[in-house]
């Protein structure tokens, strides 16, 4: 069966029903609690590096400069997705430029990503990439991009490539709305779907491409149903649930790996900062209002779902809560702490790795 | 050595290198079910099969996207561009992505991928499809591009490319393609052979002198490599001793060959099949003006084609691109001529 979505994609993204654990069909207490435990601490931890991040930033003396783009707000489809990876074991995910929450979900160190924000020496790729371009080759993670839709083509080779060995892996890529209107993402799913990749294909859908809403950039605002033009599978899922995103992936990635065949997900989210470091409270007028911000944070924060239904379902207590804040504060702090303390690339740095 | 055509030579050169190594797979428009648009990969698909001879939609986004991602994770991809003209639509994957990896990733990954195809000036196919590309690649940090002449860098420089660790753009010669052997050798012997045994493949980067010669250095690469032999051929019927170097490789280049050529020539003439604004002579020329203005005695030549879009016309696309005629006047002019 090349179509099987299972949910009704809401009619736009407004109106996207966004429930907590408790509106889904999940009974929280029969999952794994552990693993749930793991994931909220994880996206408290990303949530805490972002925010120091964008402290850091405004700081102006940590090295930070150029591009800047907070994941807060989003954090449970990093986690809830890459968790239902095994990328020490071959599977494959690749990102867009809003890309530390990736590498962060899949265990890469929080010092070498925040190096690498502030351009040092010890930072992931050198200090060459920066912010748009963490990456982590020994966790499956092939790097953020900085091209709007560039990493989407990429994804069907590193699909093809897991296809060509006749491997059961699978490799997610992760983009934003806008990259639905760039023309090699149509040429991508396209192939994609014409040789049975097992490629995942997340569309974080946070309801703007930079300062454009989906109303004004799509001809057809339910996202997920363009893919239809391509006899592709999809699901829309609510991206801030942890719950939700995490079952219903782990299940989907499963099936892939033993029916090889793209997938598409449309994950309902949303960001809290602007676009990127420079989009600020001035320029965000222009396209939203703080009042959706608020009302986002306020009902339908991934972090905050979470933990509701992990104390309600009496996995997560007050005391573990209040251990979890607090060590995600220092973590993050760790990480700007070892940047600070790292040197800047040596100037022989300059004219290597640009050739093996 | 055995002779052959240049097209022959490509296609011995992708099946041994299959042969060889089962990472390497062809993908691109009709390389499979069609036999090749050229006919380069004929007998492929029935060979190595689908997963190996990848036939594609007219995507070429998504083909280079595809060997970007598969060479990252370990293939040896070749995406085989039915002419190089139809990259452009893949140019941000080829210079946003695939040039600059490995380095804004700090080396973590490489990315052995081939772009090849045919390319150049000359079959009445007008604009759009007549175009020498090379200096869209040459100018970009992080690709190879090399621009083989004969059969045997259509063999040598092919092979070397698939093994290579880096993104490399073949610049293929179209005109070259179907020339006749006999036709070659009668330019210069030894024209189409290529070395056999001992599994022989060039060194990307090194320049070859392909005539020796005292009176004026030509300097040709592609297609005007043949077209500097042929004038060199012509300069000798008047007593003018030419040495030709076929710079095989843009990028990296190899200065230091036409560099000690001028050291005995004293005389230069750089050829380019197409736009001289900017181009590939233009840098050769800076580059002899900087390392060896004190070895001249004249200044440099340049030979390019007209700053036109290819025009359809043969009586108009002839005027559109150099021929040895016109080397040959370039090169009496660095000797005094006029």
């Amino acid at each position: 069966m090349a179509r099987a979505a299972t949910a009704a994609p809401p009619a736009s993204h407004a109106t996207a029903k966004n429930g907590s654990g408790k509106e889904a069909d999940l009974d929280i207490k029969k999952l794994d609690a552990k693993k749930y435990l793991r994931f909220y601490e994880q996206m408290v931890h990303i949530r805490e590096f972002e925010e120091l991040c964008d402290h850091a930033f405004r700081q102006g003396t940590h090295g930070i400069g150029g591009y800047l783009h907070l994941y807060s707000g989003e954090e449970a489809i990093a986690v809830g997705i890459i968790g239902a990876m095994d990328v020490e074991n071959g599977d494959a995910f690749i990102g867009h430029y809003r890309d530390h929450a990736y590498a962060l979900a899949a265990g890469s160190e929080p010092g070498e990503v925040m190096a690498e924000i502030c351009g040092k020496a010890t930072g992931c790729s050198k200090g060459k990439g920066g912010s748009m371009h963490i990456c982590d080759a020994k966790l499956g993670f092939y790097g953020g991009y900085g091209i709007v839709g560039g990493n989407v083509p990429i994804a069907l080779g590193l699909a093809w490539a897991i296809k060509y060995r006749g491997e059961n892996r699978v490799c997610a890529c992760f983009f934003g709305d806008g990259s639905m209107n760039q023309g090699g993402f149509h040429e991508t799913l396209n192939m994609a779907q014409l040789y049975k990749v097992p490629a995942l294909f997340v569309l974080e859908n946070n309801g703007y491409a930079m300062g454009t809403s989906i109303e004004r950039s799509h001809a057809n605002p339910n996202l997920a149903s363009r893919v239809e033009s391509y006899a592709m599978e999809y699901h829309v899922i609510n991206g801030q649930n942890i719950f939700e995103v995490h079952e219903q992936v782990a299940a989907i990635v499963e099936s892939m790996r033993t029916n090889p065949r793209p997938v598409f997900l449309e994950m309902k989210t949303y960001r809290y900062h602007g676009h990127g470091a420079a989009d600020t409270q001035v320029t965000q007028s222009t396209y939203r209002s703080r009042e959706e911000v608020e009302d986002w944070k306020t009902h339908r924060d991934p972090i905050r779902l979470a933990e509701q239904a992990l104390m309600e379902a009496e996995i997560l207590t007050e005391e573990e809560r209040e251990r979890i804040h607090t060590e995600a504060v220092e973590a993050a702090k760790a990480a700007l702490k070892f940047s600070d303390d790292s040197p800047d690339p040596s100037p022989d740095e300059l004219l290597t790795d640009v050739y093996v | 050595m055995a002779k052959h055509r240049y097209a022959d030579a490509l296609a011995l050169a992708l099946g041994e290198e299959m042969d060889k190594d089962d990472s390497v797979f062809i993908i691109g428009e009709e390389v499979g079910q069609y036999l090749g648009t050229l006919q380069v990969t004929k007998g492929f698909l029935a060979k190595y099969g689908p997963n190996r001879v990848v036939d594609t939609p007219i995507s070429e986004v998504g083909i280079i996207g595809l060997g970007i991602g598969s060479a990252m994770a370990g293939l040896r991809p070749v995406c085989e561009m039915m002419r190089l003209d139809f990259s452009l639509p893949a140019y941000d994957q080829i210079v946003q992505h695939a040039a600059k990896i490995r380095y804004m990733f700090g080396g973590q990954f490489k990315v052995p991928m081939v772009i090849r195809g045919p390319s150049g000036v000359g079959r009445q196919l007008s604009a759009q499809h007549s175009q020498a590309l090379e200096v869209l690649f040459a100018h970009i940090p992080g690709l190879k591009v090399v621009v083989p002449a004969t059969p045997a860098d259509a063999y040598g420089l092919t092979k070397a490319a698939i093994r290579d660790d880096n993104p490399v753009v073949i610049i293929e010669a179209l005109r070259m393609y179907f020339e006749k052997p006999e036709a070659l050798e009668a330019i210069q012997p030894g024209l189409s052979e290529i070395p056999e045994g001992d599994d022989w493949i060039a060194n990307i980067g090194e320049a070859k002198v392909l005539r020796e010669g005292k009176d004026v250095t030509l300097i040709g690469y592609s297609t005007m490599t043949i077209s500097c032999l042929r004038a060199a051929n012509l300069l000798a019927q008047e007593g003018i001793s030419a040495e030709v170097i076929d710079l095989r490789s843009l990028l990296p280049l190899d200065m230091a060959t036409p560099l000690a050529s001028i050291k005995k020539t004293h005389r230069a003439v750089v050829v380019q099949e197409q736009w001289g604004m900017y181009g590939i002579a233009a840098e050769i020329s800076a580059q002899i003006a900087e390392r060896g203005f004190y070895d001249l005695d004249a200044p440099v030549q340049r030979v390019t084609g007209a700053f036109v879009p290819m025009p359809y016309s043969k009586a108009l696309e002839s005027l559109a691109y150099p021929h040895e005629e016109d080397i040959v006047v370039a090169a009496k002019r660095t000797l005094g001529g006029k």
